[in-house]
């Protein structure tokens, strides 16, 4: 056999080989990983709207997905929103969970962030930074406090804590729900929450 | 996030040397002369570019169409490599004087992770076409920033007297880490 | 060509002679990029020891079947399928670890140790040989990984695995976290490195 053929089949060997070789990799991964992004989510929605039975997608673009979730009697509990926006340093991605009139925010959650350590990454702190957004009025857009106060009490409605030197952090994650809560009302006035689908997951 | 944000974000806040860590091993070689290193620069970004163009083409018109994500590092890969080669070849052909500037780094950017890194950090972000390519074009003229900055700093360092173990690569890895915290003041200016 | 060295010297001399990060320069990118927490050294080591054995054992072993012209090719087809199944491994059983490492797992393919061992040694060792280079190589970048990881967490978070280590007395240094804080303590290590190779070396002559 002459070089160059051998050339040849020697690289088409070694690319079936390994085509063949990760495609069954990838057949034997596919489900699981989709299934552990699904059970991501799923974790959020029930964490922002804890009494959460059943959820599913009613709106989706580049920037928003918008899950209704009903309890076990099926009633609608509200809707989780997942959003995302640049933060200090790179992308912020956060869920949180809305009444069905949306008049308050329920709970707030931090999904992705790389924000600096020991400073704007406070905005994944359960017992301070999202403590105090559960139960904000969102009515009109949500305004920052700063310097933050002790108690939640202490705060006007639709007011939220600012991290002590994480300003910017904090900035950015309240104008990444401002915007959304701006989409989401305009995307209910136009009618596209297409909620009596029931594709339940 | 619009272009302008993600092209600046690219260039200075999510610089790719300073804060993805890719491309340290031309950063730490090339980075002796401010010359050879601007060279190395426009090299990356030329290729960056057309890699940003080929892997998102592979991506959107091949991988997912067909549900082949299990193929992507191998085909980026590949693509990069014959890219690189192919780049060569035409420069060489039609531009003696560009080859002549660019040549001998070309083969040194298939190695190059920030280039595999550009396609992979894409796709993972889920770009469209446009925002690819500004990306690739951010990413690869901040690397240029950074590496010139660097040796800017090298040819001072010369003539300082650095500890001996220190000399080379410590030092060198020590002002670019003084350099990352400086870049870090970046942080937070987009709005 | 030199002399063969024992099995033995084969295995340590990717701990410290040649070891890839402080010796070679090599593989720095995920060096580090990874090295904020222990346990992230941890699982980019393990993930790079996997490509880089099974690389080795499989090129070592087809060696006189690749024509030379197109070696290098074959070799990155070799180690792109291995980071594929180390990746998708990785995404299917541990996805928090696959999230933290992000981007860095599939870049184990441009990890220079991996194609530099390919070239340098599997290609014209026996398969035994390779299978014993490439384990001292892993563990060699697996203990530069854990040294610079174990420092970064403990000075920057003030613990170890997750397991706050240090009382409330302690500060965390946040610039040991940040990308600054990785260079820096690299840049140091290396210079310690090299100290404690000049002095060894000075003592034998």
């Amino acid at each position: 056999m002459n070089l160059s053929a051998r050339m040849i089949v020697v690289l088409t060997a070694v690319g079936l080989i390994s085509g063949s070789f990760l495609s069954v990799v990838g057949l034997l991964t596919k489900e699981r990983i989709a299934m552990n992004q699904q059970l991501e989510i799923q974790n959020a929605i029930s964490e922002v709207l804890p009494s959460t039975k059943t959820s599913h997608k009613v709106f989706e673009d580049e920037s928003l997905t918008i899950y209704e979730s009903r309890d076990e009697n099926d009633n609608p509990v509200g809707f989780a929103v997942y959003a995302s926006g640049t933060g200090f340093q790179d992308i912020i991605t956060l869920m949180y969970g809305i009444d069905p009139s949306f008049s308050k925010i329920k709970a707030l959650t931090i999904l992705e962030q790389k924000e600096t350590p020991g400073l704007g990454a406070k905005i994944t702190d359960k017992t301070s930074f999202l403590r105090y957004w559960e139960g904000r009025n969102c009515e009109q857009p949500l305004s920052l406090r700063k310097p933050a106060v002790e108690s939640p009490g202490n705060l006007a409605p639709s007011e939220v804590n600012a991290i002590t030197g994480a300003t910017i952090s904090s900035e950015k994650v309240l104008d990444i729900v401002n915007l959304s809560l701006e989409r989401l009302k305009e995307i209910k006035q136009k009618g596209q929450l297409s909620s009596e689908e029931k594709n339940a997951t | 996030m619009d272009l302008l944000t993600l092209f600046v974000a690219a260039i200075l806040v999510n610089n790719f040397v300073l804060y993805y860590f890719l491309g340290i091993c031309p950063f730490l070689g090339v980075s002796k002369k401010i010359d050879a290193a601007f060279s190395m620069g426009m090299a990356v970004t030329f290729v960056m570019t057309l890699t940003a163009v080929a892997s998102w083409m592979i991506n959107h018109w091949i991988l997912i169409p067909f549900g082949l994500d299990y193929l992507q590092i191998v085909s980026f890969i590949l693509v990069i490599a014959s890219l690189v080669q192919l780049v060569e070849m035409f420069i060489r052909k039609m531009s003696p004087p560009l080859y002549q500037a660019l040549g001998i780094y070309l083969p040194l950017i298939t190695t190059n992770c920030a280039i595999m890194g550009l396609a992979l950090l894409a796709a993972l972000k889920n770009y469209d076409f446009i925002k690819t390519v500004v990306f690739g074009v951010g990413s690869g003229l901040g690397f240029t920033l950074a590496i010139v900055l660097m040796s800017g700093i090298r040819e001072q360092l010369d003539l300082a007297d650095v500890p001996e173990p220190l000399k080379g690569a410590g030092i060198a890895l020590i002002v670019a880490g003084i350099m990352a915290l400086a870049f870090s003041g970046f942080s937070g200016m987009i709005k | 060509m030199p002399p063969k060295k024992s099995i033995g010297a084969e295995y340590l001399k990717g701990l410290w002679n040649e070891n890839p990060v402080f010796r070679q320069l090599l593989g720095m990118c995920p060096t580090l990029a990874v090295t904020n927490a222990v346990i992230n050294g941890i699982a980019m080591g393990l993930a790079t020891a996997f490509v880089l054995i099974l690389s080795s054992l499989v090129v070592s072993s087809i060696k006189k079947l690749i024509p030379s012209q197109v070696r290098i090719a074959t070799y990155i087809v070799i180690i792109a399928s291995f980071v594929t199944i180390a990746d998708r491994f990785l995404a299917a059983f541990f996805p928090p670890i696959s999230k933290a490492l992000g981007p860095y797992v599939p870049l184990i393919v441009v990890n220079c140790i991996i194609l530099g061992r390919q070239e340098a040694f599997s290609s014209r060792n026996s398969i035994g040989r390779s299978l014993i280079d490439a384990l001292g190589m892993s563990t060699g970048f697996i203990l530069a990984l854990l040294l610079l990881s174990s420092i970064r967490e403990l000075l920057g978070s003030g613990s170890f695995l997750g397991h706050q280590l240090l009382g409330s007395w302690f500060k965390p240094w946040t610039i040991m976290i940040l990308p600054a804080g990785a260079f820096i303590t690299l840049g140091v290590l290396l210079g310690i490195a090299l100290l404690i190779e000049s002095k060894t070396k000075a003592r034998s002559v």
